[in-house]
């Protein structure tokens, strides 16, 4: 995982240093005179030499101590806990709903193969799949809350209690963005496993079809399934910000969008390490996961 | 792949029909978490509450006035802190009058020594900085206190350019701050505590805007007490003298909605009872002499997408609103406000923005900058009217100088010879340049920003110099980026705007002053003597003919020259709830809420049929 890490806080640090512009000028404003520039430069700490720069980044994540936004001059840690929160009351709900019901829905396709439902299944994802997102937002938003008022437009409440109503169409869209590529690729991944030798086995010892399917198509596809949900799983952290911006939602993902507007370099490297964080961690648990529904998977 | 055998091993297995009873209960279900979906949206506008719902366009990214920069957070700033000064809500052109100041300041007849004397009683707002949590009055001391901190280099404000170079001593303390040889206890020559209640300014030279900075929140009076004991998260704890407060950090939900509750002690202040002419006639006058503020609570909603903001404010959910790119066609008739809002009661105010859109050039390039003959074609080549028409939705004038209309030093008869769109005449000034038909001229390049709608406009450019036989390519950046080679003088033309930070051609004219070059504004590095004399001389006079005189010259040398073609003027389309009264928007005081009144009742009526 270090050497991970290493690379990513190297590559992020050098592509600031080459496309993030100079902070310095931004935060100087636009009155600002070339001693003003140099002065928030030494504020900020950009005149030291890049390699100064850097340990100062590597030191920042050793002690977990991002300080503040050159932006906002927020500190970064509430500003991520904040965002954390509402990111994962939108993402998660949906996320993990999608997957139960993706799953199903791909089993129920297979099952059918070739029936009207599995062939219909996949002309409706295809045609999900191929619409723009935006198309869904803009329209269901314009349907459901603004002309039907089922739902409230956009809005708010950090309370536990409160925030759920400001959640119900965005979780509605981000469950329906989620169908198209979801099903298809569980269904491909389910098609792969229903004509192994150990499902004909199955089949001729009498064992019933829908065992069958949970016991053993299920079981066995699991191992792509759970490097899909793996891959997929960030996104429960960096939200979606299209979603976030459209509802007035406070999450992370918008405040990330912020920061590299804002060549806002501190708050930059803390999303970047705890992405890469992120990451690392699902992968290990993905290795964990194969191991518990594949014994011949052994972590080493 | 196992898809194509699918058909021939699907007939096999067929799924079963779900039976009837399982898509009953799934029904059901649906209906009910509908209704109950249903029955938790917020019921409509209670007719005693006088609440002011507000919009922003962008996220406010904190509470401290020398980090004003932006209008969102300067909007909201306003509500909670006060300077010396304000602009009169309705007279325009645009007048200052006394805020905190008890009178408008007594100035020595050299013009280097303003004294203020400050109303009494005036109490900062009751926080737990202060003794027993009560606001306590504020001082002479403490306007020397809030601009030393505007001046001290290790607060990174960029609002210190209102007071740079014009207090005397006041550069000198920071320079000492910073290498740690004064603090906040050390004098500053220019600002003098006569009494508690009078503060005299001393300057370097004539500073006719000092009365305008003086009204902006970067300049605004906070509580040492309050700095002190909240330090860094100051910031987030507002403790000011204006009329809202944040009652609790948590009526502040970053990045969401900022609650601000009316100031109870909040001192004498009435509704103005003069105003321009007509403005009687439209109402704005029935207040009169009324104490401020009306609204007892104020909520910001922070939205940055267009539709979210529109559908909220179609629904009453904002008092007033902007109108979106993309919802104009619908929302205005032939510049009245659309049958179907009409009948909603909703009206539509027109007023020109304070700002010009522009497109530089870099006067450093070897091509364009000792080439006034080409700026000049480009520039009678670029078709501004239309440009306003189909990126603008016709809500803009055309520019012929840098001052946009209501500020003295616009002549709205005059027209610039060199932004009259004439192809033929740029076709015969690009051959006198010596690039005939655009013959032997190199590609030119156009930096612009990322997204579509500014893409959209530099293609409209290209199209435009192609026209002439100019070649131009666009480079497309992302806003650091772009912000990095303008102020690195490494674009060579970029389209951009400037906003003004107060209603004088003077914060227009110093875009072109040679001393202003980048990282200062003046970012074109247009460099001209005579500019630069009559510039410096137009500093030294107060409003008046003279310095008018002088306005027209600069104007008349920026056409001649032509370092930027003049865009436009853009003009704020905005619409207003029939509820709202005492509307009348202005571009420059942002502490525009307290003026404001909710007829709750028209509300609770209006609202509920919206």
């Amino acid at each position: 995982m270090i050497p991970i890490l290493f690379g990513v806080t190297l590559l992020t640090f050098m592509l600031f240093n080459i496309f993030g512009g100079d902070p310095a000028q931004r935060f100087a404003g636009k009155h600002a005179t070339t001693e003003q520039v140099q002065s928030i430069r030494v504020e900020l700490g950009l005149d030291r030499s890049l390699p100064e720069q850097y340990l100062f980044f590597v030191k920042q994540i050793v002690t977990a101590d991002y300080g503040r936004s050159w932006a906002s001059k927020q500190l970064i840690s509430t500003m991520i806990s904040d965002g954390l929160s509402a990111t994962i009351s939108l993402t998660a709900p949906a996320f993990f709903a999608s997957i139960f019901f993706c799953i199903a829905l791909a089993l129920f396709a297979v099952w059918g193969r070739g029936t009207i439902l599995d062939r219909g299944t996949v002309v409706v994802c295809l045609a999900l799949l191929s619409i723009s997102s935006l198309v869904y937002i803009l329209g269901l938003q314009y349907l459901l809350a603004f002309q039907g008022g089922i739902f409230p437009i956009s809005g708010w409440d950090p309370s536990w209690t409160g925030r759920w109503e400001y959640l119900y169409l965005p979780w509605i869209i981000l469950f329906v963005l989620s169908l198209g590529p979801n099903i298809l690729i569980y269904r491909t991944v389910i098609m792969d496993e229903v004509f192994q030798d150990y499902v004909r086995t199955a089949r001729a010892k009498g064992i019933a079809e829908y065992k069958v399917y949970a016991k053993h198509v299920l079981k066995n596809a699991m191992i792509p399934i759970i490097t899909v949900i793996v891959i997929e799983m960030p996104f429960l952290i960096t939200g979606s910000v299209l979603i976030e911006n459209f509802f007035g939602i406070p999450g992370l993902g918008g405040t990330l969008i912020k920061a590299l507007n804002d060549s806002d370099f501190p708050t930059i490297k803390a999303f970047t390490v705890i992405s890469a964080l992120v990451y690392m961690i699902f992968n290990l648990l993905a290795d964990v996961l194969y191991s518990l529904v594949d014994p011949r998977v052994k972590l080493g | 792949m196992n898809h194509e055998i699918v058909p021939q091993l699907g007939r096999q297995f067929r799924p079963r029909p779900a039976s009837a009873t399982f898509l009953q209960v799934l029904l059901a279900g649906a209906v009910a978490i509908a209704l109950a979906i249903t029955g938790c949206t917020k019921k409509r506008f209670d007719e005693n509450d006088t609440t002011l719902n507000l919009v922003l366009r962008a996220n406010v990214k904190g509470l401290d006035p020398i980090s004003a920069n932006d209008q969102y957070s300067a909007t909201v700033i306003s509500q909670m802190y006060e300077g010396l000064l304000q602009y009169n809500y309705l007279k325009r052109p645009f007048a200052l009058e006394p805020k905190l100041a008890d009178g408008m300041p007594v100035i020595s007849k050299d013009g280097l020594t303003y004294t203020f004397k400050i109303k009494k009683g005036v109490r900062f707002h009751d926080n737990a900085a202060f003794k027993d949590g009560k606001g306590r009055e504020i001082t002479a001391e403490d306007f020397v206190f809030s601009w030393k901190r505007l001046a001290d280099p290790r607060n990174v404000s960029d609002g210190f350019w209102i007071f740079d170079g014009k207090i005397k001593g006041l550069n000198e303390w920071a320079s000492a701050v910073k290498a740690e040889k004064a603090n906040y206890d050390t004098p500053v020559e220019g600002l003098t505590v006569v009494d508690s209640h009078t503060l005299a300014i001393k300057l370097n030279g004539v500073y006719h805007q000092l009365g305008y900075v003086l009204a902006m929140p970067f300049s605004a009076v906070v509580a040492r007490e309050a700095v002190e004991k909240y330090a860094k998260e100051f910031l987030n704890n507002p403790v000011g003298t204006g009329p809202f407060m944040l009652e609790k950090s948590s009526d502040w939900v970053r990045n969401s909605k900022i609650t601000l509750k009316k100031n109870p002690s909040f001192r004498t202040d009435p509704y103005p009872a003069e105003g321009a002419a007509g403005d009687s006639e439209k109402g704005l006058l029935a207040d009169a002499g009324k104490q401020m503020p009306f609204a007892e609570k104020l909520v910001f909603s922070e939205i940055v997408e267009d539709q979210p903001r529109w559908q909220n404010g179609l629904k009453g959910n904002f008092d007033w609103f902007e109108i979106p790119k993309d919802n104009f066609e619908g929302a205005v008739k032939e510049n009245q406000i659309a049958p179907e809002l009409s009948a909603k009661a909703m009206s539509l105010d027109i007023t020109p923005g304070l700002d010009v859109t522009y497109i530089a050039f870099n006067l450093l390039d070897p091509v364009l900058g000792k080439n006034k003959l080409l700026r000049q074609a480009m520039s009678k080549a670029f078709d501004t009217n239309t440009y306003i028409k189909k990126f603008l939705n016709s809500r803009g004038i055309s520019a012929q100088g840098p001052i946009p209309p209501g500020i003295d030093g616009n002549d709205p008869t005059y027209k610039n010879p060199n932004a009259q769109f004439d192809v033929v005449a740029a076709k015969a000034l690009l051959a006198k340049a010596g690039f005939p038909d655009g013959k032997g001229l190199p590609e030119l390049v156009y930096e612009g920003l990322s997204d579509s709608t500014a893409r959209q406009g530099a293609e409209y450019f290209t199209q435009q110099m192609a026209a002439i036989g100019i070649k131009v390519r666009i480079s497309s950046n992302t806003w650091p980026q772009f912000q990095d080679k303008i102020k690195n003088q490494k674009a060579q033309i970029f389209g951009i705007a400037w906003g003004a930070d107060y209603p004088d051609a003077q914060n227009f004219f110093q875009l072109f002053y040679s001393k202003n070059k980048s990282p200062g504004p003046n970012d074109t590095s247009y460099n001209s003597p005579e500019f630069d004399k009559i510039y410096v001389a137009s500093l030294a006079l107060a409003p008046g003919s003279e310095r008018t005189k002088l306005y027209l010259k600069l104007r008349d040398i920026v056409a001649e020259d032509s370092p930027w073609i003049f865009n436009a003027h853009r003009l704020g389309y905005k619409v207003v709830h029939g509820w709202v009264q005492n509307f009348k928007w202005t571009e420059v005081g942002y502490d525009y809420p307290k003026y404001i009144r909710i007829d709750a009742k028209k509300r609770s009526e209006l609202g509920a049929k919206l």
